[in-house]
Order: structure tokens, then C-alpha cells, then sequence
């Protein structure tokens, strides 16, 4: 079995633990009515005290104990939450771009048991599908902590495949997914956009909130190659183009704008939140990202 | 087409280069695993054909760049059909126009210095060792051209040539100037002709008409090596010239006193009119007369002048016209000897002791009349009389003119002494009478036509004694200058003499008749009274009476005198040799025996004195001079401290300065195969031309940089037009 360490480094669960206290924010937001909270209806329960320390909001102080014992105590909360969050991870063979260490799929699970830690952590549910082509398993969202390894396991498992087909596999999942959730879907969305934005209309006619990490390589947004160049398909073998980059640099970055141009007008559309990521960008700071432009909600 | 670094032109396998890296490239590629495959293929799909297209394009302009570049640096050469010359030696014929229609020009510079810099300048050009001639177009010293390798002299001679000579001769001097350059000895031979191209000298209607044009190319064409005819124009055209043309002297010797009669004769060429124009008539350098004439353009204009010199000697007339800048044809020199007096050997052959009964009284006293009245007025001619037998060499040698007056017959000495005395200069008179000996007249006098009699006499005329059958002189208008003057009738009237008794001479006119020959008075029954004839450099009159009063009553009459004394110096004034010749004419005198030997200096119009020494010439010593071709006044020291004078003149077609139009000037080029340049650069530019060919690289390269230009350019717009 994989040890989590090798998923999440040392630094990376530091970050992640400070957004457990932004997460804990989201649901003090939803209270307070500072907020739009997306979970309405969440009960808060007190959980414990913890003594204070430097960088505390001072209007979480427990003032009563303070008054017993002279002492700063802040007051912590148990959320108890209804959501299901299922991660929707992309194994296809586009996503083994970038090299075994950095490719976009390593890239793509170690984000996915962030967020799974985070979730977990917030007494959430997570499932977890992983899929190419078709899908290829469904794990159920359960909100134990031990569920973490299994979702971990999985993920430490999962190699790529054959060709991205997006659309086919979100309708194939619309009756496996029951109850109303959260999908986040981890992938670099390669195919046809129409097709992908019909699945996910699909999906959100299904009530389900969708969240989308498209997972990009730095190369496919720069194109960055000088001499000519054999490009190989991924997802399909044998398929190979001997070009000359220089040529066609600016032709595929113009093509690549429309793509994430229609991608992302498509997502507004149909009220999905779309986040471009890049690999070389901590994953982390994404996770942050992503949950800044979730509390706003 | 060839080049001058060929060897360069292997660079022109740079044209592989583009081909090699492309194929390098290629062949190098790397491979990628590629995850958004759809989103290349889409564009690959799109620009496939298109890049292709554009990316022969720009290797067909990549592999066209180090190929110009590659000829570019080889510096092609375009040299028509002609191989190039390159830094060969040569030939070159240089032909100045010195003719004094180059001294007009432009302030500071006449036409002949910027001649002579032209010509200097292809000298310094010269590749050393080439030989250089100078043929001078004006003034016959074409004869004397002699090739030089020597340079420095070649700018010698240059810089020594001066202009002011007489009209230059096109055809003379290319023909000189061929011959010239068949003796160089560089296979490139070239004939530079520097001059104004007047239309006197070049023109249709000048000195070189369509058929001489045609021959002189056939013979430029001719010798052993071909040589390129270059015609390099220099100076500007000047219209505006006044010229002295060639003006009448009533007589060209005269007396003492005597009046000399000046017709000075003014042409305007130009446009410009001269209201005020002032003509100087000059006597040894001192201005002796002025007159104003008005001078409308393109008109002539004529000036009289007399005068009468008081001193006898070697005379200089000038006639001078203050004018246009361009002198050279401003004025016109004239040699007059002026005699104190004109010796006549009266030869008589009816001497008679009483007074006016000898043949020769009558015409003694006509002929020195103030002698005769013993007054103190000195004659002009001085007479001396002689019996026919006294007849000899010694008494000719001291006598102008002789009068043989009824002279039975001469020995065979005497009629060689005299027929030499006549053939060098002197002048003779014949009259008839009752004792001639007519055989001997018409057979060994006459000979013919070839002695000195001017016509055989056929037989008597007329009576003494039968009224009726005398004659008299025909009134007519007399165009000999002898008997000019009594065309006016306040001298006398001819017609005034009876002629009872005269001889008729044989019909003068004929198809065999002497062109010499002229009749100077005819009788009314129309036969000869007096006839002329040229006999070597003298002259002969022949009259068909005597000149005493037995068959006529001429003596009796006024204008006998006149008459006697017009025909006594006419015939003395033929002054040989001439004292006015034209250029290149030898000048020449008669000097006493006694100064045969000696050395004589003659001055030529520059101030060059030359020594020449006096030849043997029997009776007298001879001094003769031929460089005259420049025009002028010469000046002979004779070793006894005599000084004559001597003019040469030149005609005035020179001062008609219109040059050829550059139409005519082609077309005169093209019939010779000539090229015309006008000036210096452009000569220099066709001489690069020949030597090396026209480099062409300049614009190859400019084409290399237009390639890469394009180059970028293309690159560019395909590059926008792909996103």
C-alpha cells in the first residue's frame, strides 16, 4: 500500500492545513451570511478548544473561559455537512504527457488525494472515478477517514489508457451517481468541446455541481518546440506527424485559444466552474486557488 | 560575359547550403509524445499544402541568394562580342584640331587648351610602354607625326602645340594619322580625333562630303590592324565671329609715291551686329588710316584704304578689324615691295641719232618723263637703251622688264639669256616693226606656242597711203589691270589713235590655245593690238605695232604716256618669288651672287629665327624657306643687311565657326565606325568600358540584397498568414 507521504509531501500538508482553516471559513461565512455558502442548511456544532495562538482572529475567542481561567482559548466547530464530493479523475492517454514524474496524470492524483485528504478531513464524503474511454472504476464517496486510503490506493494505481472520450463517459455516469453532489472533474478536456459541454449539461441536469481542473502542460499552452519535431500520438498508436514547430507555432497557439476560449464560454454557460491548471504550478497553491473561488460562493 | 574572378564562382555551390540544412534538420528530429493531438491536427490539416508551397518559395529564394552572391563577388564583366583589352598596351593616334577656330572658346579656356588637357589626360592614361603620335589636323605638320614610347615626350610635343593655324583638313589628317598608327606597334590601335567638328571641315558641304567619308572609312579600314576611331568633342560653339576676308591690293609692288589702293574685305558670321565696327589699316606696325563700317549679320562689308609710301624697301600692310574676341581672323598681312625705282632695258633695233627718229625716243621719254624735261623730279622707271647685239646676260641681270623694239632677230645666246630672264620674274615687251624678221619671229620667238612671242605675226594690216583702210583702238571696258584706269574717260581715250599699218597675228582663240593667253586691246577690225602671255614666272605683252610713231599716231596722243608707263610696271610689278603665299607655300628670294654661302636668317611669326644658307644659282644666290605653316609674318635677314618680308595666309573657311549638330556628328561617326565622346569623364568611362568591360556587379548585388529582403519579407507575411 502507498503511504500517503508519497502523495503529499511534508510542505504540501502544511499548505493544505491552513486550508482546512479556510475551509472551516466557508462554513463560518454560511453562517455569519457574509457569505453565499453552496451548503445550505449545514448545522455547526461545537467541537472543542484549543489554545490560542498568534495569527487567531481575536473574535473567535472563547471570552468566558478567559474569564475562568484567565487564559486564551479559541472555540473550534465540527461542521457536519451533507456533501458528496466525487473526483472524477481523467486516465486517458493524453494525460501521460509531460514525462513519468510530471506528467499531467501525476499531476492530476496528486491533486485529487489533496483534495480527498481535505474533504475527509471536513467529515465530506468522496468518491472517486477514474476512467479513459470508458470508466474504468467507481468508487463510492464515504466520509470515513480509513476511506482515504482506499481512494489513495486507487489513485496510486491508476495509469493511463486509451483515448480521452469525456462525453461518453459523463453520460455513462449520470445514472451511477444518484444523489445530488459535487463532481470534480480532473482532465485536460482534450476532445470535442460541444460534445464535453452536452455531457456536462448532462450532469447538471442531474443537479450536480461540477467543478473542472483542466490539467494542462506548460508545453501545450507554449508550444515551445524549436527543431523539427516528430509529434507521436499518445492515445493512439502509430499515429505521427514530422513538422516543422517554427511553422505552425502560431497557428496551433491561435487554434489552442479558440479551444480554451469556446471551453470556458461553455462552462459559464452551464454554470461550471472551470480552472486552468498547469503542472508546473504547485498543486497546492491550485488547491488554494480552487477553494478562494469556492468560499465566494 | 566573363569574369574576372571565375574562380569565385564555385561559391555558387553554396546554392546547396539551404537544401543541406533543411535536409539536417529534418533528418535530426526529435520526438515527442503528444497528448493534444486534435489540436495540431486541426491546424496541420488546415496549412499542410499552403506551408509547403511557401516553404519552396522561400527555398528557391534562399538557394538563389548565394548564387547572386556567388557571381556577385566573381564580378561578371559584359563585353558585348569584343574581347577585352584589360591593362594591354596600345597605340594611340591623337589628332588636334590647331586650326585657329580653336582659339574661340569659353572665358579663360579656348576650345585648344581643353584639346590639349584631353589629350594630355589619355597620354597620363596610357599603360606604359604604349606609343603615342600626335597628327595635327591644321597647318601640315601631319606629315611629321613619329610614335613615341615615351611619354614624357609625347607631353612634351602636347604642351608645345599651339593652335592659330589655317583650316583644318579632316580627310588629310585621318589619313595621315592611319598611316601613323600602321607603323605603332600595339595590336590595339586608336584614333583620337580632338576638335571643335566645324562644319567646314566635317560637314556635307565642308571637307568631307558622304563619298569622301565612305572612302576615308575604306581606308581607315585598310592595314594590317583595324584601329577604333574615337571623336572627342571639346569646347562649345560659338557663332558670333567677324572675319577679314582676303582684301584686293591694286597692285602687289610699287613706286615710291605710287598710290596702293586697299579693298579690305569684313564678313560677319553671327548674329551679332556691329554698327560701330573700326578697321585699322597698318603700315610696318604704325596705324596709318582708320574707317568706321557698319556690319549687319551675316553681311559683308568692304573698307577702302590708299596709301603711298615714301620710302622704298620691304613694306608690311595690315589690316586689322577690332571685333571679336577670336583674332586670329581679325586681320589680314600683306608684303609690298616698294621700289624707288623700276630699271628698263630699252633694246633697240632701229637706232637712229636724230631726235625721235629712233625706235625707241618716244617710249624713252613716256617712260621717264621728268628725266627727259631735265626737272628735278625724280622718275620711277629708269631707262637705258642698247643696240640688239649688245644684248647680253650682264645687261638683263640689272634690268625689270626689256622692250625689244623692232628687233630684226636675236642670236641663239641672246633668246636663252632672255627667255630665262622672263622665266624667272622679268617682264617683256614686244613691238614690232618695218625690220623684224617675221620668220624668225614665228618659228623660233613663237616656237609654237612654247616661246616667248605670245602669237605668231601672219602678215601686215592696213595702209599708209589708202584712206580709209587705218584702224583704231576698240573703246571698251577694260578688265586687264594694265589698262584699267582709262576706263575712266578723264585719263584719256584710246579709241583717239589712228593706226594706219599693224600686224596681224594667227587667231588666238582655239582649242589648242594658250590658257595664259589674254588680249588686252583688240583694233576695230578686230584683230589683236596688245596680247599677254605668262611665261614661266614672267610675263610677256606682245603689240601689233610699233612703238614709234611710223605706223601710228599713238605716240602723238595724251594717253600714250599713261599707257606706256601702266604696261612698263605692270610688267615690273610681278614680284617673284611672291612675298604672299599661302601656308605651307616655300618662301623664297633672290639674293646677289655675291651672298651665296652666306647664312640668312629667317623669323618665323612665333620669333623663331632659323639660319639658312644662301644657294648658287648661277647668276644670283637663293635663299628658300619651307616651314611656313604657320600664318604670319616672316622676316629674311640677307647677309648684305637686307630685310624682306613675307606674309603667309591662310583662307578664312575657318571662321565660319558652326560646328556639326550631334545628328550630323553620329552620322559622320557612324559612316567612319567612330564613337563621339565629349568629354573627358565620358571618354574615360568608354576607355574602362574596353578595358575591363562593364562590371555588372553592382547590381548583382543589389539583386542579393533585394533576395533577402524578399526573403524576410515573405517570411514574415506567411507567418502572419498562418495564425
Amino acid at each position: 500500500m502507498a503511504q500517503l507521504g508519497e502523495l503529499l509531501t511534508p510542505a504540501d500538508l502544511k499548505k493544505i492545513s491552513n486550508l482546512q482553516v479556510l475551509a472551516r471559513l466557508v462554513v463560518e461565512g454560511f453562517c455569519t451570511g457574509l457569505h453565499r455558502s453552496p451548503h445550505k442548511g449545514f448545522s455547526v456544532e461545537f467541537k472543542q478548544h484549543r489554545q490560542y495562538v498568534h495569527g487567531d482572529e481575536i473574535r473567535h475567542l472563547d471570552w468566558r473561559v478567559f474569564g475562568k481561567t484567565d487564559r486564551f482559548y479559541i472555540r473550534e466547530y465540527e461542521e457536519e455537512t451533507n456533501l458528496r464530493a466525487t473526483i472524477l479523475l481523467d486516465a486517458s492517454g493524453s494525460m501521460a504527457y509531460g514525462g513519468p514524474e510530471n506528467s499531467k496524470l501525476k499531476y492530476a492524483t496528486r491533486l485529487a488525494a489533496s483534495l480527498a485528504y481535505l474533504m475527509l478531513q471536513q467529515q465530506d464524503s468522496v468518491g472517486l472515478v477514474t476512467f479513459d474511454t470508458e470508466v474504468r472504476r467507481y468508487i463510492p464517496a464515504r466520509s470515513q477517514t480509513s476511506h482515504l486510503k482506499v481512494l489513495v490506493n486507487e489513485l496510486q494505481g491508476t495509469q493511463t489508457g486509451g483515448e480521452t472520450e469525456l462525453a461518453k463517459v459523463f453520460h455513462d455516469l449520470v445514472p451511477r451517481i444518484h444523489r445530488r453532489g459535487l463532481l470534480i472533474v480532473l482532465s485536460d478536456c482534450f476532445g470535442d468541446v460541444q460534445n464535453l459541454l452536452t455531457a456536462l449539461a448532462h450532469l447538471r441536469h442531474a443537479h450536480h455541481e461540477i467543478m473542472i481542473f483542466q490539467i494542462w502542460d506548460p508545453d501545450e499552452l507554449t508550444f515551445p518546440f524549436r527543431q523539427w519535431t516528430r509529434f507521436d500520438c499518445l492515445e493512439i498508436g502509430g499515429k505521427k506527424h514530422l513538422i516543422d514547430p517554427n511553422h505552425l507555432r502560431s497557428a496551433y497557439l491561435a487554434n489552442l485559444e479558440r479551444f480554451r476560449a469556446d471551453l470556458k464560454q461553455g462552462c459559464h454557460r452551464h454554470r461550471i466552474d472551470l480552472v486552468p491548471l498547469t503542472t508546473d504550478r504547485p498543486y497546492s497553491e491550485a488547491l488554494a486557488e480552487y477553494l478562494t473561488l469556492r468560499m465566494r460562493r | 560575359m566573363e569574369f574576372l574572378n571565375a574562380v569565385l564562382l564555385a561559391g555558387m555551390a553554396a546554392v546547396t547550403i539551404p537544401v543541406v540544412i533543411h535536409l539536417f534538420h529534418r533528418s535530426r528530429f526529435r520526438i515527442v509524445n503528444w497528448g493534444a493531438m486534435h489540436l495540431l491536427e486541426s491546424v496541420l490539416r488546415k496549412n499542410t499544402r499552403r506551408l509547403k508551397l511557401e516553404q519552396l518559395i522561400l527555398l528557391l529564394l534562399r538557394c538563389a541568394i548565394p548564387v547572386f552572391l556567388a557571381i556577385c563577388m566573381a564580378r561578371p564583366v559584359i563585353t558585348g562580342l569584343e574581347p577585352l583589352l584589360g591593362n594591354a598596351k596600345s597605340s594611340t593616334v591623337l589628332v588636334l584640331d590647331n586650326s585657329y577656330s580653336m582659339e574661340a572658346g569659353g572665358p579663360g579656356r579656348t576650345n585648344f587648351q581643353e584639346a590639349r588637357e584631353a589629350a594630355r589626360q589619355i597620354v597620363d592614361q596610357q599603360v606604359q610602354g604604349s606609343d603615342v603620335a600626335l597628327v595635327s589636323m591644321a597647318g601640315g605638320a601631319s606629315a611629321g607625326a613619329e610614335p613615341t614610347f615615351d611619354l614624357d615626350r609625347a607631353r612634351g610635343e602636347l604642351s608645345r602645340s599651339r593652335s592659330g593655324f589655317g583650316t583644318a583638313l579632316a580627310y588629310d589628317s585621318l589619313r595621315a594619322a592611319q598611316a601613323t598608327a600602321s607603323k605603332m606597334h600595339h595590336a590595339h590601335r586608336e584614333i583620337v580625333v580632338l576638335s571643335d567638328f566645324q562644319k567646314v571641315s566635317w560637314g556635307e558641304e565642308g571637307g568631307l562630303p558622304g563619298a569622301t567619308r565612305a572612302r576615308l572609312a575604306d581606308e581607315l579600314a585598310r592595314g594590317p590592324v583595324k584601329p577604333t576611331v574615337t571623336f572627342f568633342r571639346v569646347g562649345r560653339e560659338i557663332t558670333d565671329n567677324v572675319s577679314m576676308e582676303q582684301p584686293t591690293f591694286s597692285r602687289m609692288i610699287l613706286g615710291v609715291g605710287q598710290k596702293l589702293v586697299v579693298h579690305a574685305n569684313l564678313k560677319n558670321h553671327g548674329d551679332q551686329s556691329y554698327p560701330d565696327l573700326r578697321v585699322v589699316l597698318k603700315v610696318d606696325g604704325r596705324e596709318r588710316s582708320v574707317a568706321q563700317t557698319s556690319l549687319d549679320p551675316h553681311a559683308h562689308a568692304q573698307v577702302l584704304f590708299t596709301h603711298a609710301f615714301d620710302t622704298a624697301g620691304s613694306h608690311v600692310v595690315e589690316l586689322m578689324a577690332d571685333a571679336d574676341p577670336l583674332t586670329a581672323d581679325n586681320g589680314w598681312l600683306a608684303s609690298i615691295p616698294v621700289w624707288d625705282r623700276v630699271p628698263v632695258l630699252l633694246v633697240s633695233g632701229d637706232p637712229n641719232p636724230e631726235p625721235l627718229r629712233g625706235e625707241t625716243d618716244f617710249i624713252e621719254i613716256a617712260l621717264r618723263p621728268f628725266g627727259a624735261a631735265k626737272v628735278e623730279l625724280a622718275d620711277l622707271i629708269t631707262t637705258s637703251t642698247i643696240e640688239a647685239r649688245d644684248l647680253d646676260q650682264k645687261r638683263l641681270a640689272e634690268a625689270r622688264v626689256v622692250l625689244l623694239a623692232n628687233v630684226p632677230q636675236l642670236n641663239e645666246a641672246q633668246l636663252k639669256a632672255l627667255d630665262a630672264f622672263v622665266r624667272e620674274g622679268g617682264g617683256l615687251l614686244i613691238f614690232p616693226g618695218n625690220r623684224i624678221n617675221s620668220a624668225w619671229y614665228n618659228t623660233t620667238l613663237a616656237a609654237d606656242g612654247r616661246g616667248l612671242l605670245p602669237l605668231p605675226v601672219v602678215s601686215l594690216a592696213g595702209s599708209m597711203n589708202q584712206a580709209g583702210t587705218q584702224s583704231s583702238i576698240v573703246a571698251q571696258h577694260f578688265e586687264h589691270p594694265a589698262l584699267e584706269m582709262f576706263n575712266d574717260p578723264r585719263n584719256g581715250n584710246l579709241s583717239d589713235a589712228q593706226i594706219w599699218l599693224w600686224y596681224k597675228m594667227r587667231a588666238e582663240l582655239g582649242r589648242n590655245a594658250d590658257p595664259t593667253l589674254t588680249v588686252l586691246a583688240r583694233l576695230d577690225t578686230g584683230d589683236p593690238l596688245l596680247v599677254e602671255k605668262q611665261f614661266g614666272e614672267g610675263r610677256v605683252i606682245q603689240a601689233a605695232i610699233p612703238c614709234d610713231a611710223d605706223w601710228s599716231n599713238l605716240p602723238m596722243r595724251p594717253f600714250y604716256l599713261p599707257l606706256m608707263q601702266q604696261l612698263v610696271t605692270y610688267l615690273a610689278s610681278k614680284v617673284h618669288p611672291s612675298r604672299n603665299v599661302d601656308v605651307g607655300r616655300p618662301l623664297v628670294a633672290f639674293l646677289p651672287l655675291a651672298d651665296a654661302g652666306k647664312k640668312a636668317l629667317f623669323t618665323d611669326p612665333d620669333g623663331r629665327a632659323t639660319e639658312v644658307v644662301v644657294a648658287n644659282r648661277g647668276t644670283r644666290g637663293m635663299v628658300e624657306f619651307t616651314q611656313t605653316d604657320r600664318p604670319g609674318l616672316y622676316v629674311l635677314d640677307a647677309p648684305g643687311g637686307n630685310r624682306i618680308h613675307f606674309v603667309a595666309n591662310t583662307d578664312r573657311k575657318e571662321s565660319d565657326l558652326r560646328q556639326l549638330d550631334p545628328g550630323e556628328l553620329q552620322a559622320v561617326a557612324k559612316a567612319m565606325g567612330a564613337t563621339v565622346v565629349t568629354s573627358w569623364a565620358e571618354y574615360r568611362q568608354m576607355d574602362q568600358k574596353r578595358r575591363y568591360g562593364q562590371e555588372v556587379w553592382q547590381m548583382l548585388l543589389v539583386g542579393v540584397l533585394g533576395f533577402i529582403f524578399l526573403e524576410m519579407l515573405l517570411e514574415q507575411f506567411f507567418a502572419r498568414r498562418r495564425t
